[in-house]
């Protein structure tokens, strides 16, 4: 799980498509406005991964990407961001990945899906025989590639920012630091059991898709490792399609990646196109890294054979290709949530009837324009968000309903509600008169203080004193946010994207009260209800899709109940390509281009 | 003792008499002098009325906004921004647009020039008092006295004073500092202006009191008696009124110009309340589609700072006619 800037998604077919179904679409077979307007994967008419043609591709061509920032890790191991993701589900392989129009895991290096037994304690999984590592390796990747690319992800010098969260349960992980690990067996060369100290066989299996999957040779990355911190990233081999460019010797900084400026994707010799269900179609991705996004969008605008690779695209691009360069733009649904993070421990805040009343006085549409208006956003009814197995059973678009939920009624505001809730705390003049200060801090820049400033309007609105301070967003987080003792009483910055589409990787690390830590912790609002650990705690252990989705939506609505932060938006990310290109973003990876299947006209 | 001109003005009778000059001869003011030079120059006459009438704007703030049919500075009304989010231009309603939550322009830019002119004078009354006392001190005292004062001018000079505004909002932004004593906003961003330049005032009077207390009216004053004080206050301050006038009308352009940096920064004023600097800071991000966010306040600043300066010249000009261009 991550909080804004990193990404990685899956989700399921089934879910999509009964949003679809529920939205009155046509089905993904390609129309262009697939979607209803009232439907939370509408995109206005804009092409979306779940519209585009996957097939009949022009092979051959070198794609320019321009991308204002650098990539942050490509080793598979420690790779945790949407724009590292587009290189590394490039290059390498995982157990399983997502295709771009879906969620659903699909066999990757696996040949079929994880056979999850042993009353959910073992995991098996079955490894394709014929794929090989890009040179210098060469050879044939075995299920012992898979085994050391995940301890390797233990190792402190590697420090895989997630496996704790998912692979946790898998027996001697959590005393792991990089050796053979007891729980993970390979049988033979194409097989790998995980075996499980409890009943966590789900959401290990759905976790399989991320890159800390993707086959590591032992033999040849074990010196890397041996570094502090490793630098197997500068030597990487490749399973996927393409490869960082490198010399004979492996190295790839310098070559196939120049730090700050450039990456360049060629051709995997060793890859065979019959073990895969990628088609390919480019020659090479040559990235140039540097610029302002703004001016970079404009560039690809007016440009061919480029494409623009962000996190977030300027909104003064998407306005413009909205005038202009209609066809150029994909817009991708799912791309996570933001919400504003009230301290249920500290503060005025400890009060229920407070946290609703700010919730209903809300305009929750302003602040979901302030970032881009509907075209990019959905107004946010609820935790659990569009694309994430569990959104329909949590309520869908309009979120929970009933008299209990009368203060997420009113997406633009409703002052009377809040009133009454006003009075509900214990303030019969329907005005905050404590005399605790509401201390907050907010990201700083465009849409963040925007959206600051109208939280901080409607806290005034009803009575609080506020003291609003904006920060470096990375500030906010390490310093304040993530850090209970500080006792920021306001979090209006806060966002979460989940690492495939589990619910509990949106519900349980933001919300679960076992998950508080006195640094780096991302339950922000400090949520620690005793019934909803013990409900996240027996959801974990849930097996079956349809089953997990409604074991969380339930909890997804008793947190709502509970008001324990304020979702006001889902967002839908926009992409930007030149005009000859047959780009195609990933659904999963919050829309950024998918090299593997994006052509040249 | 008088820096203008009028003691050479005979004031009846004397060596001039046999001078005739056809009528009588009337003895004018230091001030007189001043305004007569002063009002000649049509430039700094300009910038005269035009820092008066900033100066109304923005005592009568409210009331100018209500005068004109504008919504007040903090009115958000996101209806006011197209589907995209991205504000509206200038409009009837609007002169001067609004910005991104939808917010009047125009009566922000008025509100704004209540931060502005705030902290350019009181910033620069507060440091010109502590320069003119360090520097008269330092003049008048000599010896380890203006060793010490001058020593710590220069240190205080070399304070990089953006990086010490950064830091502090940093480190005092969210709690403050000093048990919550120093908080960021307008005090503290005066604090920090009256650190950066009260040294140059101080600097300046420091070396004309040098001067000055060598002259004659100073060494009269002392064989009558007059106790060191009365001498420095009584006797040379009111000769050091011109100097003072003019650096500090020059400095308060200066200081409106950092107060602008430290808000573009994100240390100084922060939004919802109106800075030009601020605003400037939140344009720059959309300046390509609302290009009057940024062009109304930033010529606001232009403007003011413009006519502190030129004001200052010829301030200058007519307090120093010796120096004049």
């Amino acid at each position: 799980m991550r909080s804004i800037r990193t990404v990685a998604a899956a989700a399921l077919v089934t879910a999509l498509a009964l949003l679809l179904a529920a939205c009155g679409s046509s089905s993904s077979s390609g129309s262009s406005s697939s979607a209803g307007a009232s439907s939370p994967l509408s995109t206005g008419g804009y092409k979306s991964p779940l519209t585009v043609a996957l097939t009949g591709g022009k092979r051959g061509g070198t794609l320019q990407v321009l991308q204002e920032i650098d990539f942050e890790h490509l080793d598979p191991g420690i790779a945790y961001f949407s724009v590292d993701y587009a290189v590394v589900f490039a290059t390498q392989r995982p157990l399983y990945s997502q295709k771009p129009d879906s969620t659903e895991p699909t066999p990757d290096m696996a040949e079929g899906p994880p056979e999850i037994s042993n009353g959910a304690k073992t995991v098996t999984v079955h490894l394709k025989e014929g794929i090989h590592f890009s040179p210098p390796v060469n050879r044939e990747v075995t299920s012992e590639d898979v085994a050391y690319a995940i301890e390797r992800g233990a190792n402190p010098d590697v420090a895989n920012p997630y496996i704790q969260s998912y692979f946790k349960s898998i027996e001697g992980m959590p005393a792991a630091t990089g050796g053979p690990i007891k729980g993970i067996e390979t049988p033979n060369k194409h097989e790998i059991v995980f075996h499980l100290t409890e009943p966590k066989g789900q959401i290990v299996a759905d976790a399989l898709v991320l890159p800390l999957t993707a086959a590591v040779p032992k033999s040849y990355a074990e010196k890397f490792d041996k570094n502090k911190p490793s630098n197997y990233a500068a030597f990487q081999v490749a399973t996927g399609p393409y490869m960082l460019k490198n010399d004979a010797q492996g190295k790839v900084l310098g070559i196939g990646y120049v730090p700050g400026k450039s990456a360049t994707l060629v051709r995997n010799p060793n890859w065979n196109p019959k073990t895969d269900y990628r088609p390919a179609y480019l020659n090479e991705i040559d990235v140039k890294i540097g610029g302002t996004s703004a001016v970079l969008g404009r560039q690809v605008l007016e440009g061919t054979n480029v494409v623009q690779n962000e996190s977030t695209v300027a909104q003064s691009v998407v306005r413009l290709a909205a005038e202009k360069f209609k066809s150029q733009m994909e817009i991708s649904p799912g791309a996570g949530s933001h919400y504003i993070a009230l301290d249920n421990k500290v503060g005025p805040f400890k009060n229920i009837d407070l946290r609703k009343a700010v919730w209903a006085a809300l305009d929750r549409t302003a602040m979901d324009k302030a970032r881009g208006g509907e075209l990019v956003t959905n107004v946010a009814t609820h935790f659990i968000y569009p694309t994430i197995n569990g959104f329909e059973q949590a309520g869908g678009l309009k979120g929970p309903q009933g008299p209990r939920f009368d203060f997420n009624a009113y997406p633009e505001g409703n002052m009377k509600v809040a009133e009454k809730y006003m009075k509900l705390a214990g303030y019969p003049s329907g005005k905050y008169t404590g005399n605790e200060t509401v201390t907050m801090v907010g990201a700083s820049g465009d849409p963040f203080e925007e959206d600051s400033q109208i939280l901080e309007q409607t806290l005034k609105n009803l009575g609080f004193t506020v003291k609003y301070t904006a920060v470096e967003a990375s500030t906010m987080f390490a310093k304040y946010c993530n850090v209970p003792k500080e006792e920021i009483t306001v979090c209006p910055s806060v966002a979460w994207i989940a690492d495939f589409a589990d619910p509990q990787t949106v519900l349980n690390i933001t919300f679960n009260g076992t998950t508080i830590t006195p640094t780096g912790n991302v339950n922000w609002s400090q949520t620690n209800i005793p019934k909803i650990n013990a409900a996240m705690a027996a959801a974990e252990n849930v097996v079956g899709k349809e089953a997990r989705g409604k074991a969380w939506a339930k909890i997804d609505e008793e947190l709502v109940e509970s008001a324990t932060a304020i979702p006001f938006d889902w967002d839908k990310q926009a992409n930007i390509e030149g005009s000859d290109i047959e780009g195609v973003g990933d659904i999963w990876n919050v829309g950024e281009w998918d090299y593997s299947y994006t052509s040249l006209k | 003792m008088s820096s203008g001109a009028a003691e050479l003005l005979p004031s009846g009778g004397g060596a001039l008499e046999f001078l005739d000059f056809g009528g009588d001869v009337v003895a004018r003011s230091p001030l007189q002098l001043f305004w007569r030079r002063f009002r000649q120059d049509r430039v700094a006459l300009v910038s005269l009325a035009f820092i008066v009438f900033l100066v109304v704007v923005a005592i009568a703030a409210p009331l100018v906004v209500s005068l004109l049919g504008l919504t007040g500075p903090y009115v958000q009304n996101l209806n006011l921004t197209d589907s995209f989010g991205s504000p509206l231009g200038p409009s009837l309603a609007h002169p001067f647009g609004v910005d991104q939550l939808g917010e009047d322009v125009m009566s922000r830019v008025i509100y704004g020039a209540r931060v502005s002119l705030e902290v350019g004078v009181i910033g620069t009354g507060i440091a010109t008092v502590i320069g003119v006392v360090v520097g008269m001190c330092a003049g008048f005292y000599r010896g380890w006295v203006d060793t010490v004062l001058s020593r710590f001018m220069d240190i205080v000079l070399s304070i990089p004073i953006l990086l010490l505004g950064i830091g502090l909002g940093a480190a005092c932004g969210v709690h403050g500092c000093v048990k919550g004593l120093v908080q960021p906003g307008l005090a503290s961003i005066i604090f920090i202006i009256c650190i950066a330049t009260w040294p140059y005032i101080g600097r300046i009077v420091r070396g004309l009191v040098l001067s000055m207390r060598e002259r004659e009216f100073v060494e009269a004053s002392r064989a009558l008696g007059a106790s060191n004080l009365r001498i420095m206050f009584r006797e040379i301050l009111p000769n050091l009124a011109a100097p003072i006038i003019v650096y500090s009308s020059l400095l308060i352009p200066t200081n409106i110009l950092l107060e602008a940096a430290l808000s573009f920064l994100g240390v100084g004023i922060r939004p919802p309340t109106a800075s030009w600097g601020n605003m400037i800071a939140q344009a720059a991000p959309i300046f390509n589609t609302a290009w009057w966010f940024m062009v109304f306040p930033g010529l606001a600043l232009l403007l003011t700072v413009l006519a502190f300066n030129l004001l200052g010249d010829g301030l200058q000009d007519a307090l120093n006619p010796r120096n004049a261009r």
